[in-house]
């Protein structure tokens, strides 16, 4: 007996086999029973979803992906076309819609970071302590450095130009927001107050200004 | 075709990395196409010393694991447009590189450079064995203590082994008033010691500590170091240049040069 | 002060003793051979004698070893090898 709905899983995707005989409603309560009953194997994730075997109009599918969410766990992203290069997209879709998420959202980080070390964070971070001269941090939203910042900063790594980078000292060796680097100057001026400053993206240069009312307001999250 | 220079020593802190600054600098100001390797993975030093440190974007293990094209790791020094650096990774340890990769970065660098110049790192494990890989010549830098110059002679020894047979000797911090009371060995000392051609003797000079604060080398400055380090890229590019008179009072350092003249 | 304690050791300085620590030192660590350069020498060593000799090969055995030659001279490296010959043998085979 040939199955009416087939669910077949990718790694960040789901494959949904429909049987071209059966008509929509019939495959609607089919696929309801299925996921029901795979509810728990599936459990709780962002996937994104493509349709097979049977062709279907957008209603018909976004009423699919509404009767999958409400018999399982799972949150459908995306709904995708067929495409030689599935898995890529579904990962970079998954991937976009996590980056967004993680863009406001952030992490904390207690501690200095010294030379050689690294701090990779997917979200936000908001570090208390100092990240000295040669070492790293690295995230996907923005960064605030609760303490000195004199090595290396970068800021929406994954091409965020709106990411933004504040310390209560600001002297850093190099920041980079998204693909653009700033670095320090060569010639270094001691200024002797220690100001709370903030580095951001703005017609392609990183500056670095005090920061005050105006500078907050510009501030997109 | 370029020559592949590794500048190493055994024991750490005898001056690698200033000598590796200043010679390649200074080969640089006498017109030549240089590329400085800091080979110490990490524990990178020569950007600081170099006062290149904030350029860095990527570095010697990002070349050699193909994450980057080599002239994208390549910093261009800021005071002669024909000097570059090429930095160590901080963040990853000397496993990273194996020698055999080492000689192919050397190798294609050869193409494009008239002198590599390598900073190896001190000890005699993987990373003295990556600097050394693609090597066509070394100097030796000793200070005129017993333990630099016993970790010298070991370090020659593993040169030989490897097959590198110009080897030459720098004897770095010699300080001529106490090798004049008796309470330092000579450059001559050093030399007998450990048999190989000397090719500069370098003063111990406090003007050294100014310039790495700056992170400016001080080859070719009217100090004695300045004047020492120019001298011994004279003598890389071949030239028969007299030993430096150390002590101004009187010739005492004078004879050097008609004994170790080629 | 420096000047004091020169003077009453005499005429050699520290810069004398570190040259001759560093002679004595710097002769041992060179004579001090890899494993595998002693594995080869060995080999070869076996090699040469087994021309002239019947040798006991595993019981074969070389190390390098500080040793007076008299009491004037101080202590010297030098290769110890201990080569037992195996019993009837004929000594002296015709090459």
């Amino acid at each position: 007996m040939k199955e009416k709905v087939v669910i077949k899983g990718t790694k960040s995707g789901i494959i949904l086999v429909l049987s071209p005989e059966e008509s929509f409603e019939t495959l609607k309560m089919a696929v309801a029973e299925k996921f029901e009953k795979s509810a728990d194997f599936l459990g709780e994730a962002q996937k994104a979803i493509q349709f097979q075997g049977k062709q279907l109009t957008d209603e018909q599918k976004m009423e699919l992906v509404t009767v999958i969410q409400s018999h399982c766990r799972l949150s459908i992203v995306c709904i995708m076309e067929n495409d030689d290069k599935l898995e890529k997209s579904f990962q970079e879709t998954i991937a976009k819609q996590q980056s967004m998420a993680n863009q406001n959202s952030g992490q904390f980080f207690k501690g200095n970071l010294r030379s050689g070390q690294v701090l990779d964070v997917e979200t936000s971070i908001i570090i208390i302590g100092d990240v000295k001269a040669g070492a790293k941090v690295i995230s996907r939203g923005n960064v605030i450095i609760l303490g000195s910042l004199k090595g290396n900063v970068y800021a929406g790594a994954d091409g965020n130009y709106n990411a933004f980078v504040v310390a209560l000292d600001m002297d850093p060796m190099q920041i980079r927001i998204a693909d653009t680097i700033a670095r320090s100057p060569d010639k270094p001026k001691r200024s002797k107050t220690k100001e709370t400053k903030i580095a951001f993206f703005e017609n392609g240069n990183i500056y670095i200004e005090p920061l005050d009312r105006d500078v907050i307001n510009d501030i997109r999250l | 075709m370029g020559e592949v220079i590794v500048i190493t020593s055994g024991k750490g802190g005898v001056g690698k990395t200033t000598t590796t600054a200043n010679v390649g600098t200074g080969l640089a100001m006498l017109g030549k196409k240089v590329v400085l390797i800091d080979t110490d993975i990490g524990l990178r030093n020569l950007d600081v010393v170099m006062g290149l440190e904030n350029r860095i974007v990527y570095n010697l293990v990002d070349v050699v694991e193909n994450n980057c094209r080599i002239k994208q790791a390549l910093i261009k020094d800021k005071r002669y447009p024909n000097l570059y650096l090429l930095p160590s990774a901080q963040t990853k340890d000397k496993t990273a590189v194996s020698p055999e990769q080492m000689k192919k970065l050397a190798d294609e660098l050869r193409e494009e450079f008239d002198y590599i110049l390598m900073d190896c790192p001190a000890g005699i494990e993987q990373g003295f064995k990556n600097a050394i890989a693609g090597a066509d010549r070394a100097l030796v830098v000793t200070t005129p203590e017993v333990s630099a110059v016993r970790d010298a002679d070991r370090i020659i020894g593993l040169l030989e082994a490897n097959e590198i047979t110009q080897t030459h000797l720098v004897v770095n911090r010699l300080r001529m008033e106490m090798v004049k009371e008796g309470n330092m060995m000579s450059s001559d000392d050093v030399v007998e010691i450990l048999a190989i051609d000397l090719i500069g003797v370098v003063p111990d000079d406090e003007q050294i500590v100014i310039s790495t604060n700056n992170g400016e080398p001080l080859v070719g400055s009217e100090s004695k170091a300045g004047k020492a380090y120019m001298n011994i890229c004279h003598r890389i590019l071949g030239e028969d240049v007299p030993y430096l008179d150390l002590e101004e009072t009187n010739g005492f350092f004078k004879k050097f040069a008609s004994i170790f003249k080629k | 002060m420096s000047f004091l304690s020169n003077f009453f050791k005499g005429s050699e300085n520290s810069s004398d003793i570190a040259k001759n620590r560093l002679k004595v030192a710097i002769t041992s660590d060179r004579a001090v051979c890899s494993p595998e350069i002693m594995e080869q020498m060995k080999n070869d060593i076996i090699e040469v004698i087994s021309k002239y000799l019947d040798i006991d090969t595993d019981g074969l055995d070389i190390k390098v070893t500080k040793t007076e030659l008299d009491e004037s001279s101080g202590t010297i490296n030098a290769l110890l090898a201990n080569i037992p010959i195996k019993e009837g043998s004929r000594n002296f085979r015709k090459r």
